[in-house]
């Protein structure tokens, strides 16, 4: 067995072209053993093309695909030790969630009694003992996904693709089976390497996200490494909501950067960033990083604003506040009880920043 | 549309129906007739056409013979037309358009010359006039009509299933046979009918391929040169009671099809 | 072990699958062999095979004579009016009766399509359906029937006190019509039936909200939509019609000799 921290699968330097469209552009990236890495980024940037080159599903036109220390670029999908939970599922209609579930260990050659041992384990790890005997078309949309999850699980493959599989369920029962998701990958240990579009689908589940866009990784890192310390625009703006700074540095401090916002001063971390005086750089201020006050504090970060408009979003609100003389010099905020909505604000908060 | 457009086709519906229906309907009458002269009036009723039939060993050795010819036709029409389908229909190459429009061609073309282009052919291939060139003939014509209803099918079939197999460890032959052809039962059901009944209510075909033994529909063409008769009238009732209740059983199974996944 | 895993672990079939998969190519070929070999082979050859004859000087081989090729065959086929005649007559015959058909069948399509309710559209289309199942030569003795000196036609116009002597229906090129329609009608109605059946309704209501009366808006869009249905159904019962034998031999008259017979009598005599 593969240590804990072993890579199982190396993507080495992997092109992908569909005619002109250059659909993955010279990724590389490793994967280890047992971690669940999510890909994430707008529709088109290359996540299922990638996903499907691990599977077989298409032939790289460039790189290699290594996983257990073996190059299966060439590999048709049958002869890989990798097994997908499709978006549609593609549970096959002819056949019982069992016969579904057997289907690969079949095909591998068990013997009868194995079979129907490692079937009957899985459906109960599953919580699907008693749908057995039914056909896909009988179940709901939450119990065919983990008819998939067991039939992909079934043939204990050493890494698991799963192609926005929570993409056809709706809101409520989709957060239920993200927890459950990152459970059963927790307790069976696999490998996962999930597809989606939603990042807070991504933040909620993943050991690791891998942020692509236009075929490329814009970051790769831990929810939190993305969350708070974004390594470009692209990946702050996509990556929860954010208030973005158009700055010039005044002056780097030890462990700040002090920016000249539309004549505001903004101190911020640089995150190792080190930009030198009269750079213009990008600062990313989280909405929740906004405190507002009815005086204005003793704070070196604090500024004067006015709320020019609320937004109620259910469990929450935000607040658009105005600092400064400019028309365009505007601070979204989340509204707490703390706060108080008396005119004007003055609002403080702490940037994280990057060189543009 | 106003109210007066749409009685007038109502009642031209009505009426096309009626004349659908009606001389099979008085056919089928004929057949009870107590007299050997078809037509009307008709004074009393018989079942005595029917006992005859049914003791009429050449007739019964030609149903046989029909329907051998009708089973070995579907059987291979069947394989050819879905391995067609599954050539033409997944896959994009140049010259595709051609190859589809020559697949289909047999179904268009007139009966009488495609049955005389094909007794020629036969002699050239050294095939003998017979029952396996009216199967050679029957199967030429019925190919178009499995593949265009396979391929229909199979264009329902998401790409995923076939992935979902490859990637549980079938190769493309097991992924064919454990989850395409299964999809493909019904319409290989209807389609497989849709062929017996072509096969064996042909009659063009059958005349210019077939040897000395006739199928049924070339017996009855024989009988009725000599002259109507009521025997004429129970075989064809018989013969329209089994294509209806085939027909109905394709319909259904092809119904089936827009239903289910 | 099940029969499915047996077979993919079996040594022999793993070295055959391996040969026949090697690569996309040969796997695409292999499975284009039968379809190209079909179709090439037994659409195609038996029509290639008979123009090719059309060029010889002598047909079936004759011993000791090698075939010459030639044009006088095609020479003599348009010249001879034993030939020239039912070939035009069939042509003209055809074309009749797709036009009949095309004027019977569109109302009955169109009434089929718009104004039968969803739910029962696949029952009246069955009802449809169910004749068509039935057999060339049956349906034929059944319209013989029909249209006999003593059949219904007759009779119910007999006893309507309309005329006193049958008229003699059969053997004419009405009966022919009669019959040939009967087989064909389901192949001009089918193409009718799922082009009216897509037409969505809301352009009828749009159109009549500006003010198109009913022929305007069957002039100026339900026909021009259903235009590609008229042109398959017609096309097919054209070519259909043209090739019905024993139809015109069992309905048609002396003066109806089609193309049909013709040939076919001259194939029993020689093979041409
Ligand atoms: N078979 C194909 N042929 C041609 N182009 C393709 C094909 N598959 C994908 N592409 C193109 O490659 C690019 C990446 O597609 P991909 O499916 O990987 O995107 P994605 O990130 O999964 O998007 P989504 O979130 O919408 O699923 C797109 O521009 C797409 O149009
Ligand atoms: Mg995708």
């Amino acid at each position: 067995m593969t240590g804990e921290k072993d890579t199982i699968v190396h993507i080495d330097n992997v092109t992908k072209r569909f005619g002109n469209v250059v659909a993955v552009d010279q990724l590389d990236m490793k994967i280890m053993a047992g971690e669940f890495v999510t890909f994430l980024g707008p529709s088109g940037c290359g996540k299922s093309t990638t996903l499907r080159m691990l599977g077989g599903f298409e032939n790289p036109s460039e790189g290699r695909i290594v996983l257990d220390g073996v190059d299966v670029t060439s590999q048709p999908p049958n002869r890989r030790d990798v097994n997908m939970v499709f978006q549609d599922y593609a549970l096959f209609p002819h056949m019982t969630v069992g016969q579904n579930v057997s289907f690969g260990l079949e095909l591998k050659g068990k013997s009868r009694p194995e079979i129907e041992r490692r079937m009957a384990e899985l459906l109960d790890f599953l919580q699907l003992s008693g749908f057995r005997d039914r056909t896909p078309d009988q179940l709901s949309g939450g119990q065919r996904q983990r008819v998939a999850l067991a039939r992909a699980l079934a043939p204990d493959p050493k890494l698991l693709l799963l192609d926005e599989p929570l993409g056809a369920l709706d809101a409520k029962l989709r957060g239920q089976v993200q927890i459950e998701l990152k459970d059963i990958q927790k307790r069976t240990g696999k490998t996962f390497f999930f597809v989606t579009h939603d990042q807070e689908e991504a933040l909620t589940m993943s050991d690791r996200i891998v942020v692509m866009n236009a075929g490329r990784v814009e970051q790769s890192g831990t929810p939190e490494d993305l969350y708070f310390r974004p390594e470009s625009r692209f990946v702050a703006e996509f990556i929860g909501e954010t208030n973005l700074i158009n700055g010039t540095v005044r002056g780097v401090e030890e462990n700040a950067v002090v920016l000249d916002w539309n004549g505001l001063s903004v101190r911020g971390s640089g995150h190792g960033h080190r930009p030198a005086a009269g750079d213009n750089v990008t600062a990313s201020l989280r909405l929740e990083n906004v405190t507002c006050h009815n005086k204005k504090p003793a704070n070196q970060n604090a500024v004067e604003g006015k709320v020019i408009s609320k937004l109620f979003k259910g469990s929450r609100t935000s607040l658009d506040i105005r600092v400064g003389e400019r028309e365009d010099s505007i601070i979204r905020a989340i509204w707490t009880l703390a706060m108080l909505p008396k005119l004007p604000m003055i609002s403080s908060g702490l940037a994280g920043s990057r060189n543009v | 549309m106003t109210r007066n457009t749409r009685i007038l086709m109502s009642v031209i519906y009505w009426a096309f129906i009626v004349y659908l229906f009606v001389p099979l309907a008085l056919m089928v009458t004929m057949g009870f007739k107590d007299s050997k002269f078809i037509g009307f009036p008709i004074r009393s009723w018989t079942l005595d056409w029917y006992a005859a039939v049914i003791q009429d060993t050449q007739v019964l050795s030609v149903f046989g013979y029909s329907m051998t010819i009708a089973i070995a036709t579907t059987i291979l029409s069947l394989i050819i037309g879905t391995w067609v389908a599954v050539f033409l229909g997944p896959n994009q190459f140049r010259g595709k358009a051609i190859i589809f429009a020559l697949a289909c061609l047999p179904a268009v073309i007139p009966g009488i010359i495609s049955a005389i282009a094909l007794r020629i052919f036969a002699r050239l291939i050294d095939i003998e006039p017979g029952m396996f060139a009216i199967i050679l003939g029957h199967t030429v014509h019925n190919v178009p009509f499995v593949a265009l209803v396979v391929m229909a099918r199979l264009s329902t079939q998401p790409k995923s299933h076939i992935e979902a197999a490859r990637d549980l460890g079938a190769d493309s032959i097991v992924a064919f046979f454990r989850v395409t052809l299964p999809y493909l039962k019904p319409a290989l059901i209807g389609a497989g009918i849709f062929c017996m009944l072509l096969s064996f209510d042909d009659f063009v075909r059958a005349f210019f391929l077939g040897g000395y033994q006739p199928t049924l529909p070339v017996l009855i063409f024989a009988k009725l040169r000599s002259g109507m008769s009521p025997e004429i009238n129970a075989i064809s009732t018989i013969v329209l009671i089994m294509t209806a209740i085939l027909g109905l059983w394709a319909e259904r199974s092809m119904r089936r099809l827009n239903k289910g996944s | 072990m099940t029969f499915w895993g047996a077979l993919l672990q079996n040594g022999a079939y793993q070295a055959v699958a391996n040969t026949l998969f090697k690569s996309q190519r040969r796997q695409f070929w292999i499975l284009a062999s039968l379809p190209l070999f079909w179709i090439f082979f037994a659409n195609l050859g038996p029509i290639v095979e008979m123009f090719w004859i059309g060029f010889l000087d002598s047909y079936p081989p004759k011993v000791g004579h090698e075939p010459q090729f030639t044009l006088a065959n095609w020479a003599a086929f348009f010249q001879d009016r034993v030939f020239i005649i039912p070939f035009f007559r069939t042509l003209a015959f055809s074309f009749i009766f797709t036009a009949i058909t095309l004027l019977i069948t569109y109302p009955v399509a169109y009434f089929l399509a718009k104004h039968v309710s969803r739910k029962n559209q696949l029952l009246f289309l069955l009802l449809l359906l169910i004749p068509f199942w039935v057999g060339e030569i049956v349906r034929t003795y059944a319209i013989m029937i029909l249209l006999g000196n003593n059949g219904a036609v007759n009779l119910a116009l007999k006893s309507l006190g309309l005329i006193d002597r049958p008229i003699p229906f059969m053997y004419t090129g009405f009966s022919l019509g009669v019959g040939i329609i009967y087989l064909t009608a389901l192949y001009m109605l089918l193409p009718l039936y799922s082009a009216l059946e897509k037409l969505p309704d809301n352009y009828l209501e749009a159109a009549a909200d500006l003010g198109a009366g009913a022929w305007t808006r069957f002039r100026r869009i339900t026909l021009p939509l259903s235009k590609e249905g008229i042109a398959s159904g017609c096309t097919l019962v054209f070519l259909i019609s043209t090739g019905y034998y024993a139809t015109p031999v069992l309905l048609g008259g002396p003066r109806s000799t089609v193309f049909a017979e013709t040939i076919a009598g001259f194939f029993h005599v020689a093979g041409d």
